[in-house]
């Protein structure tokens, strides 16, 4: 088996991989009558980072260059590195309550990524310096942690509501509690505050050296994209802000995340794309 | 139950078939337990009573003369003007079985808490110094307290979450995480505020105050958990400067109500505010839930919490179930025996006097000592045969497997 048919057959696996533990992780919420799946639901979702790693090391290795080259693969690399934090964050916290989504959602963006994927591996990115491999870089991690703010910042609504509607059932039980949900939302909105305001910086000085066809600050891509990052700043520093509530945060957090999905398809599709990459 | 000429009959509500605005209506306070004991002993063709209140129930159990039916009394002195549907009527083996599984906290809001057997306990006390409790309703008590007792230190029906302010506790916990940078504040300083305090204080609470209508109880409390205290007076301000309010107060009236709360500060606070009201009646106007950030909590809420946990507990269950059931054996067997006292002395009388008689005519005045001890130990020998087979007579009166069928029904029926 060649790279290029190793980097396929992993990039195949990595979906039904991530819907297992995101199955295992969901059981949490059946409790004691769930099936008592822990260490394996530790070891899945470590054996699928793992794997998703070697899958952009070997396309590394058979590039010779930065294997995030295209929508897709920075799809993927989004999708890698929101698996890989909620990993450390379920470590830390031992709590796999909010697995079954933050894994679901991982599960979508590498479906994704997998399906549209070209699998071409003799690409080459000579044009890559290390302004371009930083500003990617800290891109795809800001998008991990937004994506990471967003869904914890939904599910402290969800427990917030189902709390006040005095309903008790699952969700009440294994979610973790409201205070460690709006710690999340914002700590990963910091990190992506921070991450953003790296990638964008370098990504415009990139673009005005470059002189990038097609770029201008009007463009509705760039307006969002700066938003977001300014949206995310908020959140991140909210607790500072009198009145902006961590119910407000996470109100915040979650559609900052659906406009971050919009940007993300503004940023890609042809008719508002700046970016050289395709 | 059947007793020669006495039946029992209890009638109430819980929280089972009553929501928490009816059970603060007819909940009967400490200090008006024992003249409600005396009240009811009047009602006609009543001998004993015994009435518990809590903050999950209500109820009399009375022992009248076979026929009597003083159900109807009991209701309109204790319950009147209350919507039927929220009343039970136990009478016989099935008011017994009820007492026993209240007893047990089988029949709590939280399964095998422990504040109901001492709630009975207390209940028992009042009842003894009215002098309504005989010799049917004294030794029924006695028994199902003594049956509260080894379900909870022989089964794993109370092991965890033991009681509603342990559940309030952990509801809190699921606001805030940890208590490090928690302030709360715990309105009255009675039995549940200290246990209240208690779990706060395990769950390393930063700041504790209590708030009592007696400033100096509240302090005598305080100084136990390293708390601060103040009266009522002080409501409003310690309202504003915490994070958490649980109320466990006596009296008529909202001691907490929406005007008390600044609702501005509280919208423009970072984490919910939580109200948790333990008080029967309720202290805290409901109305106060309607404040966008506040989360409240009454009994009944924290009934429902309860339930998601009940299914995990089934075997603990199970095994407090039988030895209910042997217990019911025990005491009917008990009362059967107690019932053949009458031919027990009669018994006992004849055999000494017909050893006398049969001394009389063997030896008459010239009895020596080991001839006399002879008859003694025949006699005494003989009627320990008698009360035995007595004893086992009275042991199938009522047999383990009609009263668990019995039980089962009951169970059926709830």
């Amino acid at each position: 088996m060649n790279s290029a048919q190793l980097y396929q057959a992993l990039s195949v696996l990595l979906p039904p991989l991530y819907l297992v533990a995101a199955a295992l992780h969901g059981m949490a919420f059946g409790g004691d009558r769930a099936p008592q799946v822990k260490g394996l639901r530790t070891w899945t979702l470590h054996v699928a980072v793992l794997l998703h790693a070697l899958t952009f090391g070997i396309a590394d290795r058979a590039l010779g260059a930065f294997p995030i080259n295209d929508a897709w693969t920075t799809l993927s690399a989004t999708a890698l590195f929101v698996a890989l934090f909620y990993d450390l964050i379920a470590v830390r916290t031992k709590h796999p309550g909010t697995g079954g989504v933050v894994l679901s959602v991982v599960f979508l963006l590498q479906l994704a990524a997998t399906a549209m994927e070209s699998f071409d591996l003799t690409r080459t990115n000579e044009g890559y310096d290390a302004f371009r491999i930083l500003h990617i870089a800290t891109i795809v991690l800001a998008a991990s942690a937004v994506v990471l703010s967003g869904i914890h910042g939904a599910l402290y609504l969800v427990l917030f509501r189902k709390m006040r509607a005095k309903e008790f059932g699952p969700l009440f039980s294994h979610l973790p509690d409201l205070s460690l949900l709006a710690r999340m939302t914002r700590q990963a909105a910091l990190s992506g505050f921070i991450g953003l305001t790296i990638g964008l910086n370098v990504g415009i000085g990139l673009a005005h050296a470059d002189k990038i066809e097609g770029f201008s600050y009007t463009q509705p891509s760039v307006i969002l994209t700066i938003a977001i990052w300014l949206h995310f700043g908020v959140i991140a520093f909210s607790r500072y802000i009198k009145g902006f509530t961590a119910r407000r945060a996470s109100w915040a957090a979650a559609t900052g995340l659906i406009a971050l999905l919009l940007t993300v398809v503004l940023t890609f599709i042809p008719h508002f794309a700046f970016h050289s990459v395709r | 139950m059947s007793t020669p000429d006495l039946e029992l009959h209890l009638v109430g509500f819980s929280h089972r078939t009553a929501p928490v605005a009816v059970r603060e209506r007819f909940a009967v306070r400490g200090n008006d337990l024992a003249g409600c004991h005396a009240s009811i002993a009047t009602i006609e063709g009543v001998r004993e009573a015994f009435v518990l209140s809590t903050c999950n129930r209500t109820e009399a159990l009375v022992a009248a003369p076979r026929g009597a039916d003083p159900t109807r009394e009991l209701v309109s002195r204790l319950f009147r003007n209350i919507d039927p549907e929220h009343l039970y009527v136990h009478s016989g083996v099935d008011a017994v079985i009820h007492l026993f599984r209240v007893a047990a906290g089988l029949d709590s809001m939280v399964l095998g808490e422990s504040e109901v057997l001492s709630q009975v306990k207390r209940s028992h006390d009042t009842a003894r110094s009215s002098g309504v409790l005989g010799k049917t309703l004294g030794p029924l008590v006695h028994h199902a307290i003594a049956l509260g007792k080894r379900v909870r230190k022989e089964t794993a029906i109370g092991e965890g979450t033991l009681s509603v302010a342990r559940v309030g506790v952990d509801v809190a916990a699921r606001v805030f995480g940890s208590f490090e940078r928690c302030r709360a504040t715990v309105l009255g300083a009675g039995e549940t505020g200290v246990l209240v305090a208690r779990y706060l204080k395990e769950g390393g609470i930063r700041e504790l105050t209590f708030l009592n209508r007696t400033e100096q109880r509240a302090h005598e409390v305080a100084q136990q958990f390293g708390a601060r205290s103040a009266g009522l007076d002080d409501l409003a301000a310690q309202l504003a400067r915490t994070d958490v309010v649980i109320c466990a107060i006596d009296g008529e009236g909202h001691v907490v109500d929406r005007d008390v709360l600044s609702t501005r500060d509280i919208d423009r606070r970072d984490r919910p505010y939580l109200v948790i009201d333990l008080s029967v009646p309720r202290a805290v106007d409901p109305r106060v839930a309607d404040i966008a950030n506040v989360l409240l909590y009454d009994l009944d809420d924290l009934g429902r919490v309860v339930q998601t946990n009940l299914s995990q507990r089934k075997d603990a269950l199970e095994d407090s179930n039988r030895m209910l059931v042997a217990e019911l054996h025990k005491f009917f067997s008990l009362r059967t025996y107690q019932t053949f006292t009458p031919a027990i002395a009669a018994l006992h009388e004849r055999f000494e006097r017909v050893r006398d008689e049969v001394l009389d005519q063997i030896a008459g005045d010239t009895a020596t000592p080991e001839q006399l001890r002879l008859a003694h130990e025949l006699a005494k020998r003989l009627l320990d045969v008698s009360l035995g087979q007595m004893k086992e007579s009275a042991r199938y009166t009522q047999s383990e497997s009609v009263l668990e069928s019995e039980y089962r029904r009951y169970l059926e029926n709830l």
